[in-house]
């Protein structure tokens, strides 16, 4: 099975230097970020692993994950680390974070599935920076492929993946024909999630995505990472969505003591308007 | 449970040392280096810290509380350490600073001790099973014939086998002169090993089907002293053609530690049935000098060791001061006024200054020391390789003995700073605290390596180390002048190199006159004078770095301030103290050097 993975780098909400908003609020800062992937594009990845390895005999890859990403020469660092985490190749895609949105992104990767024809798209459900959760969508519109998001587990069967997505009240499973689009949740990762034909029934995964070994590292710089402009998978690169201010959340305040009962309820009330 | 939150290490941190102080980019146009760059040094760096947080540092805390237990003649470990055994040894950082033909990747030291602070620092214990395999293997590597490489090496640098440092011995630890493990020889090549070993940390588990221990023994006939003891590669279980066959290595007990506690320490006992193998490694009676060959590695990871512990209790103890209110300013004086978080108190970020400042005076200077073993082994030119030699051996001694004494009281002003709470063992950083106090002591303990300083680094070569120290000093004050560091705190760090050069002369100088017991009777009081013109240097270089990134404006204001503090603070409360220190080298003030075992 060939699987492409779209990834995106985002800033590091962990790191000491925040996302910033200059005063004129027309775009975020982004000098002195630190990046990292987006979390659910890692659990697509370590999904995508796992559809193409025995479990058992992870070393031996059966089948072929491409993962591609949109960005500055720098994005490559992003691909590095998946390429050192098992993925066999890498595409970047030259432009600039400022210059795409969900609807660019899902055009140009539908020109590059009718190149690469992978069997199925796994992507994160959503980037934690935008939180948009369109390009999955967009992209089975675009392909007219049948689309599974929110994915909590995935099984591989022949031409077909049996997907388990998890709904309000309950768990929906559904079979997609491949080739097809899967968006992932982050039970994805979870120790029985995904299973290969390849991998026993039995096998239990290590909870969470796989680390990279160091000597992998190493290797990942020989395998191949293409870079492909954007003009050359989307003619047109016009937006549809325009940014028209950012604003950062309000500062949270600091809690205060009621008297009583009485005064507690009127401020529920009048101020947090709750009752 | 530990508190995930805990950075453990300031990433950032770690980048300003590696790239803006240390330059450890450039270290990839070494030829030996040539593979690398700095992109696959930060992905390596991200993978072995999140490695760290993620897996290591969860299971701190239950491996300290259920150190393991001895049974039926065997040493079984936490559970949690069985699950992360092979995943620290497919990381594979155990044999990464080693060459490509023994396995390795070739990753200069500079970045593997980089990596491996934070393994430490999440879990001292997890990564000792580690790089006490590295050190022993390292042995073989550097001292055996092929075939003792290819059967024990190999295993031991992939992971398959731990290895461990079988020295002490309970009337020979500081004194490994004084070992009496036997070795007698046999027709068949391998030696028959008698004797007890103590203090063996590893020396016994059941995470790898074998563990090789490296045996101080003595050869039936070998001339007493020094030159009479030889290396021996004893493994528990002998390979053999029907597979691994048990040899004769037994354990008499484990330790009960109070710290370090996921790593069993255990009493060993060699040929009970007289049928414990064992393999000489290079050379008869050079055992001692193959140890000390590799010396400067080990006493360096123990450093990093000390300076990773008390990084994380620093980390720990500032989250806990923004958070835990306490008190009101002095200026407020309403009792009705909520309570302000500890940090806002002077006395609090004093504490903690001085925890900062310990701890990334360490890091850094556990990196150069680092670079200077690079620059030794792989320098361009032999010239830049005897020159870091030089500052390689000088440095170590400082290395290990700063972190470990000064992690020491970093460690208790973090249990300081959680009050009442840090002195329950709810919290972590008493075991921090107990853990770092190993630090002091193994590997050479903080009066061996004031000896070792004074006695001969110092004054080796009729002084070229310390004019060789200076000459560095001198290059990081031009640095700090183009960066417009201040005047004051220049001519403080230089004016201290001066002094520390003089005080050493002028104990060389007792020495040379036939007094070399007054020469070292401060040798402890030289070594701390000694640490805190090296600490200053480092925090120099920071000061520097730190003003050149204010001037770059690249949105790390904060970070850098914050540098600039530290560097004042050591400026300008430690390096005063040097003069009095030099007095008391100087005056051979002489209290306990009089003193009677009986009067005490």
């Amino acid at each position: 099975m060939k699987i492409l993975v779209p990834l995106k780098r985002v800033a590091d909400p962990d790191n000491a230097n925040k996302v910033k908003i200059p005063a004129a609020g027309d775009k975020i800062e982004t000098t002195g970020l630190e990046w990292k992937p987006n979390p659910f594009d890692e659990y697509a990845l370590e999904a995508a692993l796992r559809l193409t390895e025995n479990g058992q005999t992870p070393k031996v890859r059966a089948g072929e994950v491409v993962v591609v990403t949109f960005g500055p020469k720098e994005t490559e660092q992003t691909l590095r680390a998946a390429l050192a985490t098992g993925a066999d190749r890498a595409i970047r895609i030259d432009t600039t974070d400022d210059k795409l949105d969900g609807d660019l992104v899902a055009r140009a990767l539908a020109a590059l599935i009718e190149k690469e024809k992978p069997d199925v798209v796994v992507m994160g459900k959503q980037a934690v920076d935008g939180d948009s959760n369109q390009v999955g969508q967009i992209l089975a519109e675009l392909l007219d492929w049948p689309m599974a998001t929110f994915a909590a587990t995935i099984k591989e069967e022949a031409g077909a993946l049996v997907v388990s997505r998890e709904v309000d009240g309950g768990v929906a499973t559904m079979r997609v024909k491949l080739p097809a689009i899967v968006t992932v949740d982050l039970r994805i990762v979870a120790p029985t999630s995904v299973y290969s034909t390849k991998t026993a029934a039995t096998f239990k995964y290590n909870d969470g995505v796989r680390f990279a070994a160091l000597p992998a590292i190493m290797a990942a710089k020989k395998k191949l990472l293409v870079e492909i402009k954007l003009a050359d998978l989307a003619a047109d690169q016009a937006l549809k969505v325009e940014y028209k201010a950012f604003q950062a959340p309000p500062a949270r305040k600091a809690g205060i003591k009621v008297k009583d009962v009485t005064e507690l309820v009127t401020r529920l009330k009048n101020e947090a308007k709750v009752l | 449970m530990a508190d995930q939150t805990n950075p453990l290490l300031d990433d950032r941190d770690l980048d300003f040392l590696l790239y803006d102080v240390l330059h450890a980019e450039r270290l990839v146009e070494l030829p030996d280096f040539a593979d690398h760059e700095r992109e696959t040094f930060d992905l390596l760096l991200k993978t072995t810290r999140r490695f760290a947080r993620e897996v290591l540092y969860p299971a701190y805390k239950p491996m300290d509380e259920s150190p393991p237990v001895l049974a039926n003649g065997r040493v079984t470990v936490h559970p949690m350490m069985h699950a992360i055994y092979p995943k620290l040894a497919e990381l594979g950082l155990i044999n990464a600073s080693r060459p490509a033909s023994v396995g390795g990747m070739s990753l200069p030291l500079t970045i593997s001790t980089a990596a491996m602070a934070y393994l430490m620092a999440a879990n001292l214990s997890a990564a000792g099973y580690a790089f006490l395999t590295t050190g022993a293997a390292h042995l073989i590597e550097a001292f055996g014939d092929e075939d003792l490489k290819a059967t024990y090496m190999r295993p031991m640098y992939d992971g398959t086998w731990t290895g461990t440092m079988a020295l002490t011995e309970p009337q020979a630890g500081s004194s490994l002169t004084d070992v009496k493990t036997a070795a007698t020889p046999t027709d068949r090549g391998h030696f028959l090993i008698r004797g007890s070993k103590t203090f063996i940390s590893g020396g016994d588990h059941d995470l790898t089907e074998n563990i090789v221990n490296l045996v101080l023994a003595r050869i039936d006939g070998a001339p007493p002293g020094i030159k009479g003891v030889s290396l021996f590669v004893v493994p528990r279980r002998r390979p053999t053609r029907e597979g691994l066959v048990d040899n004769d290595v037994s354990t008499a007990g484990v330790i009960h530690k109070i710290g370090w506690r996921g790593l069993p320490s255990v009493i060993l006992s060699f040929g009970e049935a007289s049928d414990c193998h064992g393999y000489l490694l290079g050379e008869p009676h050079k055992g001692i000098g193959y140890m000390f060959q590799m010396m400067n590695e080990a006493r360096i990871l123990v450093g990093v060791s000390a300076a990773a512990t008390a990084s994380a209790a620093y980390h720990e103890s500032v989250a806990y001061a923004r958070v835990r209110p306490q008190g009101r300013s002095m200026k407020q004086r309403d009792p009705a006024a909520p309570q302000i978080p500890i940090i806002e108190h002077a006395d609090v970020r004093r504490m903690l200054l001085r925890q900062k400042a310990i701890v990334e005076g360490a890091l850094c200077l556990s990196l150069a020391t680092s670079r200077y073993a690079d620059l030794a082994f792989h320098g361009a030119t032999p010239a830049a390789r005897s020159h870091a030699a030089l500052l390689l051996d000088l440095l170590t001694p400082v290395a290990k003995s700063f972190p470990a004494e000064k992690g020491f009281e970093a460690n208790a002003l973090s249990v300081q700073i959680h009050g009442g709470y840090g002195y329950s063992s709810e919290y972590l950083p008493e075991a921090w605290m107990r853990d770092q106090k190993l630090n002091t002591i193994h590997e050479g303990t903080t009066g061996i390596q004031s000896m070792d300083l004074l006695g001969r680094k110092a004054v080796a070569g009729g002084g070229a180390a310390i004019r060789a120290l200076l000459e560095e000093i001198t290059e990081a004050a031009t640095r700090a002048r183009t960066a417009d560091v201040p005047v004051s705190w220049i001519d403080a760090v230089t004016g201290a190199g001066a002094a520390v050069a003089a005080i050493t002369a002028e104990l060389g100088a007792f020495a040379l006159g036939g007094d070399v017991e007054k020469m070292m009777l401060h040798s402890v009081d030289y070594l701390e004078l000694f640490s805190v013109l090296v600490i200053g240097w480092q925090w120099l270089q920071q000061a520097a770095a730190a003003r050149e990134g204010l001037a770059r404006q690249d949105g790390l204001g904060d970070f850098y301030e914050g540098k600039l503090c530290a560097a004042q603070y050591w400026i300008f409360t430690e390096i005063p103290r040097i003069p009095a220190l030099a007095e008391l080298c100087r005056s051979g003030e002489d209290s306990y050097g009089r003193m009677k075992p009986a009067w005490f």
